[in-house]
């Protein structure tokens, strides 16, 4: 039981730094980014690559990866998505299908196929922890857990206290309005999508250093749509309580359930989120008219 | 009329166009791959491609087969059953035999294909397919080292034997493709003829946030032993997971290309790792020359390339026994009495017969890490298992 | 000729009610019948495969542009109901029920009921709230895909023999080339009448805007609905076509990425237009192979490891800039030139109700 507790925090650390990421995203463009997955396997590449600049230099390599992710996110939202405004939603969907194969391509190029581990260059193990009652999880499981308590704190701080912080959630309200009242929204939105690709590469620097590196970790973000709907689209304050959801049930269904559910278990929770409350655990209903 | 003018000059541009290359080299062995080199399966398969590149590069330079070069086209059918079709639809046209590697999905389309235009088939790379055993179909041949049924045997005889007389408790951990269930139902219930408790199979998703849950699973039924059969990614995430949570039991899997980097950076003394390669760390003159020869030719470590080297050699030695010119029909004949040295790379000799296009005999070692030693060593030497 | 030009009315019923309606058109429709009638004279195996291909991947597109494109109820999971065909003729022809006669009706009323239900949650939910119900239920028909297959113990898919009418065998690739290339024309034309139907108004009306749809009469509830089972009951038979067409059914090829290909073909080809989820079909489908060519007649050594990855790349890269810079889609592309042509020396068209 304790076992399940702990993994389930682990799972859902992971998850609600995804849901983070689809939530962000969505608030700018109303866009679902499907390449969400992909940003997470570009977080870890880059921490590959700055173990392997900077090795045995995790002060470095962590820092400059996670920079790098959030670079990433003002780059799509310049290159790919500022233009897509104003088109049909699918349409810029679809462009975020085609961010995903053009990452994929570039890392396969980059970095070959091959699996990888960058905790090897960053020169830091994983060693298990014995946690209360029983449980255990390696080190980097609780380095999950403390960066998603991390990134959700600051997150909220950073929204509920500061000028900018404000002038995201006015824009992500109604960008019309908010640029009325003179809020540079394309540089909020810019924002917005530094945040979510920094989430997701924050995401995939821990996972890839917890379980492995490979190019199709991306499958991982398919899974997290279903705590960025549970919890509401427009809603980031519902994404923790979502991912906590979506992962209880996963690890359950596991444990006590069929196992074989498991992998079709965060799409369930999405099916009967849909039947009764559509609108998520914390989203606005009058989001279902908007999109 | 206007249509056989058109025709004929047609004709003669062609003849002008053809001449100046056939005087100036012999014509080649056409064989055509279809293999994963991109998509999300690509890390088991693009291996065997690059081998059989460095391979016939070298056969080339040194003058070809019989006094004629093999050419060998590619194509990248991503592990997509249509496209793997379109590709063997393009390179049927004109080829002596067809490669496959890649995964099982694409295996129904390729042979269709094939069959329709009588050409040899060889997978090299994915699993056996049930067409190459004994009864073997005219045209499948299969040089990869796994092999569904026997794998299992030959895993579960080891377990017996090393437990010995103690009756064990026997744990599966499959991914959640029919291939890895399938094998791994099958091995469940041998396991039971040999007198071993089981455990029903646990099934794991190729993309589980987390492994926790299904060790856990194992764990608390009281596995002494976990065999896993499935792609790598969820053999070795199973046996990490245990590992963590403090298991205590020993796990064996089948060592795929990255087994030899995972057992050294584990250092764990309780997984064993099944496999037909020899593993590089042997340091057999092969070894050495294959390591010499793809050096800044791949984008894989050398010992990946086991795989798809063992396959380009019972081509090249098709290919050697077929003569010229060679044909298909020809082809088939000499891949199905062909017997080949590999070196060392496998356990024995690859050997085909009319009826057996997978091997005469299968060879088996288990690696594991030795903690004493600091270094891989084998759990005794090959096992030899009769296909039959 | 000059159709937007002005000055070219329609003098009578029958004029209106055609569906090529200029001489012109007439001709360059004869034309590419008669081309593709006699493209197996001269094309080899590999490129009638490639044209049959597209025309099942149109035909699919055509079953969804009507879902997404004229009633735009958009799904994420049509490649579950291409699955769902698939495997009903898979497990049919297990229990030795392989005519055609059987699987197909069999195949239709399994898309029909599975588009209700996957329907059904479009009665409260639009956008992507209902793409993302969509693909949750792709992700449940694939699951139990899955364990329909491993359960057979079909761990390389299912075999399908080629389909048996009587004394008839339906095998090889130019039979399957005529077949695939009539039907997909049979459903375009299909598709091209049903947007002048009632419920093709209906679904349109829906569309552009639910509420006023609603308010001039249309039961909304019903022909969203009846749109979802249309779409489905068609991608059905066309899963079960793939089944024959192949031979094999794998739970491997019906992933998300299908789906997304299928939203790309319409899309790119033009949301809402029958000629551009043709199109669209014939663009995806074949733009892979159009960069192996070109690769193939540029790259001195094709076979070296990045250039694999790099094709890849390139087919998502032409992706995004075709979706970036032409977002009316290969329609629109079309539609310019069309106009351009038929206006010219103008620039503009007349003030009149676009056709």
């Amino acid at each position: 039981m304790a076992q399940a507790l702990a993994t389930t925090l682990v799972v859902a650390s992971l998850y609600a730094l995804l849901g983070a990421g689809y939530v962000l995203v969505y608030r700018a463009s109303r866009v679902l980014n499907l390449a969400q997955g992909d940003l997470l396997t570009l977080g870890g590449y880059f921490l590959f690559a700055t173990a392997a600049t900077f090795p045995g230099a995790p002060v470095l390599a962590l820092p400059l990866a996670a920079a790098l992710s959030a670079l990433t996110g003002v780059l799509v939202y310049v290159a790919l998505m500022r233009p897509m405004a104003g088109h049909p939603v699918f349409a810029a969907v679809l462009v975020t299908v085609t961010l995903g194969i053009l990452l994929r391509a570039a890392i396969v190029l980059v970095f070959t196929d091959r699996t990888r581990h960058p905790l090897q260059n960053l020169g830091l193990s994983n060693p298990p922890r014995p946690l209360a009652g029983g449980a255990v999880v390696s080190t980097f499981d609780l380095v999950m857990v403390g960066a998603a308590v991390a990134f959700f704190a600051a997150l909220f701080v950073f929204l509920k206290v500061s000028p900018l912080g404000i002038r995201m959630r006015a824009a992500g309200e109604r960008a019309l309005l908010a640029s009325q009242r003179g809020i540079n929204f394309h540089g909020v939105f810019a924002l917005s999508w530094a945040l979510s690709a920094f989430a997701g590469g924050l995401a995939g620097m821990i996972y890839s250093s917890n379980v492995r590196l490979e190019p199709s970790l991306g499958i991982l973000g398919l899974r997290a749509f279903a705590v960025a709907l549970v919890g509401g689209l427009d809603s980031l304050g519902g994404v923790v309580p979502a991912a906590l959801l979506v992962a209880a049930v996963e690890v359950a269904s596991v444990r006590w359930g069929n196992p074989l559910l498991s992998d079709v278990s965060p799409f369930l929770c999405l099916l009967v989120m849909l039947l009764v409350r559509p609108w998520g655990l914390f989203g606005t209903k009058e989001e279902l008219e908007r999109v | 009329m206007r249509g056989r003018i058109l025709s004929a000059a047609v004709g003669v541009l062609t003849l002008v166009a053809a001449h100046p290359a056939a005087a100036q080299a012999p014509e080649p062995y056409r064989v055509g791959m279809t293999a994963a080199i991109t998509g999300p399966f690509s890390a088991g398969y693009a291996p065997t491609y690059e081998a059989y590149r460095t391979y016939f590069k070298r056969v080339n330079e040194a003058g070809g087969i019989n006094g004629h070069p093999v050419v060998i086209t590619y194509e990248d059918d991503r592990g997509e059953p249509q496209r793997a079709a379109a590709a063997a639809k393009k390179l049927t046209d004109g080829a002596l035999l067809l490669i496959n590697a890649s995964i099982s999905p694409t295996y129904k389309p390729v042979m269709t294909e094939a069959e329709a235009s009588k050409t040899p088939l060889l997978f090299g790379g994915g699993v056996c397919p049930r067409e190459a055993f004994p009864p073997a179909a005219p045209l499948i041949f299969c040089t990869t080292s796994f092999g569904s049924k026997w794998d299992s045997r030959m895993a579960l005889g080891f377990i017996k034997e090393q437990s010995g007389t103690k009756k064990v408790r026997v744990g599966f951990a499959a991914q959640d493709i029919p291939l890895s269930r399938i094998e791994l139902e099958f091995a469940e219930q041998h396991a039971r003829e040999l007198g071993m408790d089981t455990i029903p199979v646990v099934v794991v998703p190729g993309a589980a946030s987390d492994f926790t849950p299904f060790a856990q699973n194992l764990k608390d039924a009281g596995a002494d032993w976990v065999f896993s059969w499935a792609p790598w990614g969820v053999e070795i995430g199973v046996f990490e997971a245990l590992h963590r949570i403090g298991w205590k039991g020993n796990y064996i899997l089948y060592g795929h290309q990255p087994a030899q980097d995972e057992l050294t950076r584990l250092r764990a003394p309780n997984l064993h790792a099944l496999t037909g390669n020899a593993m590089f760390i042997e340091s057999l003159p092969i070894h050495a020359e294959i390591t010499k020869l793809v050096q800044g030719q791949t984008n894989h470590p050398a010992h990946y390339m086991a795989e798809g080297w063992t396959s380009a050699m019972v081509l090249e030695a098709g290919l050697r026994k077929c003569g010229w010119p060679c044909t298909r029909e020809k082809l088939a004949q000499a891949l199905s009495s062909v017997s080949v040295d590999t070196r060392g790379l496998r356990g024995g000799p690859i050997e085909m017969t009319a009826d057996n296009h997978y091997r005469r005999a299968t060879y088996y070692k288990v690696y594991r890490w030795d903690a004493g030693k600091n270094a891989i060593v084998s759990v005794g030497g090959w096992s030899k298992l009769d296909i039959k | 000729m000059a159709a937007l030009g002005g000055g070219y009315f329609k003098t009578s019923y029958e004029a209106d009610l055609a569906l090529v309606d200029t001489r012109l058109r007439r001709v360059a429709l004869g034309a590419l019948v008669v081309a593709l009638l006699v493209l197996p004279r001269f094309a080899s195996g590999f490129v009638l495969d490639l044209v049959s291909q597209a025309a099942f991947a149109a035909i699919g597109a055509l079953a969804l542009n009507v879902l997404t494109g004229l009633a735009g109820q958009i799904s994420l999971g049509h490649a579950g109901f291409l699955a769902a065909g698939a495997f009903t003729t898979a497990a049919l022809v297990e229990r030795g029920l392989v005519s055609p006669l059987v699987t197909l009706p069999a195949t239709a009323l399994v898309g029909g009921v599975l588009g209700l239900v996957v329907g059904m949650p479009s009665l409260r939910l639009k956008g992507l709230y209902l793409a993302l119900g969509t693909l949750a239920m792709h992700h449940v028909v694939l699951y139990a895909a899955g364990e329909m297959q491993a359960r057979a113990g079909g761990n390389t898919g299912f075999t399908i023999p080629p389909p048996r009418l009587g004394g008839l065998v339906f095998r090889g690739t130019v039979a399957w080339y005529y077949a695939l290339v009539v039907l997909a024309a049979l459903v375009l034309l299909l598709v091209v009448n049903l947007q002048r139907s009632r419920a093709g108004r209906a679904w349109m009306a829906i569309r552009d805007r639910d509420v006023a749809a609603a308010s001039v009469g249309i039961d909304v509830a019903r022909y969203k609905l009846s749109a979802f089972v249309w779409s489905s009951v068609v991608t059905a038979l066309a899963g079960a076509l793939f089944a024959y067409h192949r031979g094999f059914v794998s739970v491997e090829a019906f992933g998300f990425f299908v789906a997304v290909e299928y939203i790309a073909m319409i899309i790119i080809g033009g949301l809402g237009s029958a000629l551009g989820a043709v199109l669209g079909a014939a663009f995806v489908t074949l733009l892979p192979y159009v960069i192996d060519a070109l690769v193939a007649g540029v790259s001195p050594d094709a076979a070296q490891y990045y250039v694999f990855p790099a094709k890849f790349g390139a087919f998502g890269l032409l992706m995004a800039l075709f979706l970036l810079f032409e977002p009316l889609g290969l329609v629109g592309i079309w539609r310019r030139v069309r106009n351009w042509f038929a206006l010219w020396p103008f620039r503009h068209r007349p003030l009149r109700a676009s056709s």
